[in-house]
């Protein structure tokens, strides 16, 4: 057994040896070069960059790309290992649904990670003064707390639940590009590696916004932290390519963009943006490399250089990439409330325009953070205007709610509670927007905990608020095994409370003089401060909870039917888990997925393996 | 149907009326010592106003959908199919639409307008921030200071810039921000209207507001607004020796 787990992780350890080797030449060589030239310091910086990217190369041969698919291109045979179970996690398998998981659990152990890192934060927060840790290191986890988050916001939804379930919700066998999916995937561990890196290189502490001249003069961790968002940033890019092509290409007969599940609408809309802004963030990145290793000056205004220059480029993908993270929430949400109120989702055209809105809109309101930045101050009134507005194609996600509970019959499980605390908090979240939004206010707020508490709003409240509806939803269908419905609600509301009570008072913390980023404040705001630091530390508690029921459930928890839901969609036509290949043959379409209380509705017939047409496929077709 | 419809518009209403008194009346704004702070906490109260009534409809709709459309146990059988190809979307568009549009323009651009209706200043302040402290001078006086002295009434340009990183300068009892950049000199215009100081109220207090490394929390000077006489008294003492 113990040999057979090493095994297992061959490719891992392979990857990481190429890894390693690769890091030693690139690195030695840029060293060696250097040296030739008759360059007279150590080019640190530039032997971790180019290290790194040789590294980044041998590491993908070594987990997989050379056996599944390199071997290909010098007229080899591929060399794919036959695994089956837990083992299919730790290989390059390109099944959607493998890769889907991997990404699950990867963010999930990412996103707790963050979460401590926040507890941390918190615990030196409780009091004025300092308690637990110096400034720097507070700094450091701050920086750290932040950049995992948006990756986890980034990449969660999109990468764990739409891996898994978008071929499924649109009758397809796999996604468009199998291989480039393993890609995707195999391009986190570097990034969560670097980024764990940077305890050793001296942290960061710019911030996951990494802001020149700071990102300029700071540790070396700085160059880690570069490296980790632009690698990361290319999984992103091809994720987006590949879902845009699996959907526009890959739908089962019958699967028209009318009929498309919302959800998949939602990461279409994500993906549209993930493919055209990210490349953005990895140029400002990439010039900040470039100065602090090649002695160019993009944003050092001492040679020439414009600070000002890299917030335009950042925000223009930074922006654009907060909707990344929240269409696929509303995806999710909308999913579920439709599922479990019985009824059509209401307005569902609209939904779909209110998404496509978002994505034009995303792309022209980047200056929005720019206000105080020093910009020209007649810029200040159009990114005004455009941001507001940005509120109409939101608000129809908010008709499309309401009108779809409206009338229903709600079932209130684990999935639609989280549901319906995603509406509750985005729409704080919403509404608090308005306020940043707007000059005159945001002058005061901006960087300050009204920004903490807005953002955290949309993003925790929200995005993953969704993603634990997703994850409890599709529980059954992953795993084949049901969850323990206590445990989810005790999950839900105790996370709920102290969710609010965390963050709510952060509005006031902003309005009342204290900024973001800062170990220490003023101690006039102690006892509010504590209150925060208390809720947070039960907050975090509350995943506990949700550890156990997964972990429980997953290993011993009672098999799951086909279609616990009753849900109409074609994931649910399939048995729980799905077998490799999804479907035996393509579904037939034949009308919309949310029919519900619709006499005679059929929205797809699924060819079911060892029986004639019916059996759990018929419960989506009542 | 109509009589569910009945319901939550009380429901929205109660909430509503219970909302605005709240946010009417909560001491939710530190002290305001400048004319841009009680433009920046009257747009405030106006959004909050505006907010208020949304909010509680989107509540209402939820808890009262909540409240009397459950079911308990399995679902037995689906609700109506309402599928909102009616003219429900389009008086929801054009509501959301006309509230988006006047937010622009009140207090938004509104209030842009007064903030920056008056380029003139009586006083010119120049402030640098270099890590991690403020560099405080009066070029028409040559003074330089640690601590920021003020006269009320006068109206306050300051020339921000930066030496090393960005830096922000923001004085909470003011409600004004700016960066300071490196390699350029923003501009912000200040009318105090109350004195003050930093020992009785730590709203009045510079603080750097961008992230700047190390010591970014301890970046923070004084701010102290005094009669005009008081100001002109500090200034010879501060020339003196």
């Amino acid at each position: 057994m113990k040999r057979d787990s090493v095994a297992a992780l061959m490719p891992v350890f392979k990857g990481l040896g190429f890894g390693a080797v690769g890091f030693l030449l690139g690195g030695g060589a840029t060293v060696g070069v250097a040296t030739l030239l008759g360059r007279p310091a150590w080019p640190v910086e530039a032997a971790i960059v180019i290290g790194y990217l040789v590294g980044l190369a041998g590491w993908l041969l070594g987990v997989g790309v050379w056996d599944y698919w390199a071997r290909g291109w010098f007229g080899l045979p591929p060399r794919k290992a036959e695994v089956h179970g837990w083992r299919r996690y730790f290989h390059f398998t390109t099944d959607h649904k493998v890769i889907g998981v991997q990404y699950l659990v990867t963010f999930v152990v990412l996103f707790l990670l963050a979460g401590f890192f926040a507890m941390l934060m918190r615990i030196e927060l409780a009091y004025p003064g300092q308690t637990i840790m110096t400034a720097a290191r507070f700094t450091h986890l701050m920086s750290m707390h932040g950049i995992i988050m948006i990756a986890v916001a980034v990449a969660t939804i999109i990468g764990g639940l739409g891996n898994f379930a978008v071929p499924l919700l649109i009758g397809a066998e796999d996604m468009a590009f199998p291989r480039i999916n393993a890609l995707s995937y195999w391009l986190v561990p570097p990034v969560a590696l670097l980024l764990v890196a940077t305890f050793f290189a001296g942290g960061f502490d710019t911030g996951w916004t990494a802001y020149p001249p700071l990102s300029e003069v700071n540790a070396t961790g700085q160059v880690l932290f570069n490296l980790a968002v632009i690698t990361f940033g290319f999984s992103s890019i091809l994720g987006g390519l590949n879902f845009l092509v699996t959907v526009a290409r890959l739908r089962a007969p019958g699967m028209t963009w009318g009929r498309l599940p919302i959800f998949v609408w939602s990461v279409v809309a994500a993906s549209a943006i993930s493919l055209t802004a990210t490349q953005f963030l990895a140029a400002a990145l990439l010039m900040i490399l470039l100065d602090r290793t090649a002695g160019m000056a993009f944003f050092s205004a001492a040679r020439g250089g414009a600070p000002l220059l890299y917030q335009h480029v950042f925000w223009f993908y930074s922006h654009p990439a907060v909707y990344i993270m929240i269409l696929p929430g509303f995806g999710v949400a909308l999913e579920v409330l439709t599922h479990f109120s019985r009824k059509p989702l209401y307005a569902y055209r609209w939904v779909v325009a209110g998404f496509l809105g978002i994505v034009a809109l995303s792309f022209i309101v980047w200056a929005h953070h720019l206000y105080t930045s020093g910009m020209a101050e007649y810029l200040h009134g159009p990114f005004m205007a455009t941001t507001e507005l940005i509120s109409i194609p939101t608000g129809l996600i908010f008709l499309a709610a309401l009108g779809t509970l409206w009338m229903g019959k709600l079932w209130l499980r684990t999935p639609m509670l989280f549901a319906l605390g995603f509406l509750f908090n985005f729409l704080i979240g919403g509404i608090t927007g308005i306020f940043n939004a707007d000059v005159p206010t945001d002058l005061h707020l901006q960087d300050t905990y009204f920004v903490v508490g807005h953002f955290h709003y949309t993003i925790m409240g929200g995005m993953i608020f969704a993603l634990f509806a997703g994850i409890y939803y599709w529980f059954p269908k992953i795993t084949g095994r049901m969850y323990n419905e206590t445990l989810g609600r005790l999950h839900f509301w105790w996370m709920f409370v102290t969710y609010n009570t965390t963050f709510i008072p952060m509005f006031w913390l902003g309005i009342f003089g204290m900024n973001r980023r800062i170990a220490d404040y003023p101690p006039e705001l102690g006892a509010v401060n504590l209150f925060v630091s208390a809720s947070a530390l039960l907050l975090g508690a509350s995943f506990l909870v949700f550890v156990i029921n997964m972990v429980r459930s997953w290993a011993r928890g009672p098999r799951a039917a086909s279609n616990p839901w009753h849900a109409r969609t074609l994931e649910w036509q399939v048995p729980s888990p799905p077998p490799e290949g999804n479907f035996p043959a393509p579904p037939q379409v034949a009308g919309h997925p949310y029919d519900y209380g619709v006499p005679g509705a059929v929205h797809a017939v699924v060819a079911v393996t060892g029986a004639a047409q019916g059996g759990p496929s018929g419960e989506g077709e009542r | 149907m109509s009589g569910h419809l009945r319901n939550v518009a009380v429901l929205w209403v109660l909430l509503t009326v219970l909302g605005e008194m709240v946010a009417l009346r909560a001491g939710i704004y530190p002290p305001a010592a400048a004319e841009e702070a009680r433009v920046v906490d009257s747009a405030f109260r106006l959004l909050l106003l505006l907010a208020v009534p949304v909010f509680t409809f989107v509540l209402a709709a939820l808890l009262y959908s909540v409240a009397r459309f459950r079911i308990r146990g399995e679902p037995r059988g689906d609700g109506p199919p309402l599928h909102g190809r009616g003219i429900v979307p389009w008086v929801w568009l054009a509501v959301t639409t006309a509230l988006a549009v006047y937010v622009i323009f009140n207090p938004g651009l509104r209030g842009l307008a007064e903030l920056r209706a008056n380029p003139t200043a009586d006083l010119v302040v120049r402030v640098e921030g270099a890590r991690w402290l403020w560099k405080i001078s009066y070029p028409q006086y040559g003074v330089t200071s640690r601590e920021l002295v003020l006269p009320v009434g006068r109206r306050v340009r300051f020339d921000v810039t930066a030496t090393d990183v960005l830096h922000s300068f923001w004085i909470p009892a003011f409600r004004m921000k700016i960066d300071a950049v490196p390699g350029m000199t923003t501009r912000v215009f200040i009318t105090p209207t109350a004195t003050g100081s930093f020992e009785d109220n730590f709203h009045f207090r510079l603080q750097c507001a961008e992230l700047c490394g190390l010591g970014h929390n301890l970046m923070r000077s004084p701010v102290r607004v005094v009669d005009p006489a008081e100001f002109e008294a500090w200034v010879a003492r501060a020339k003196a020796p």
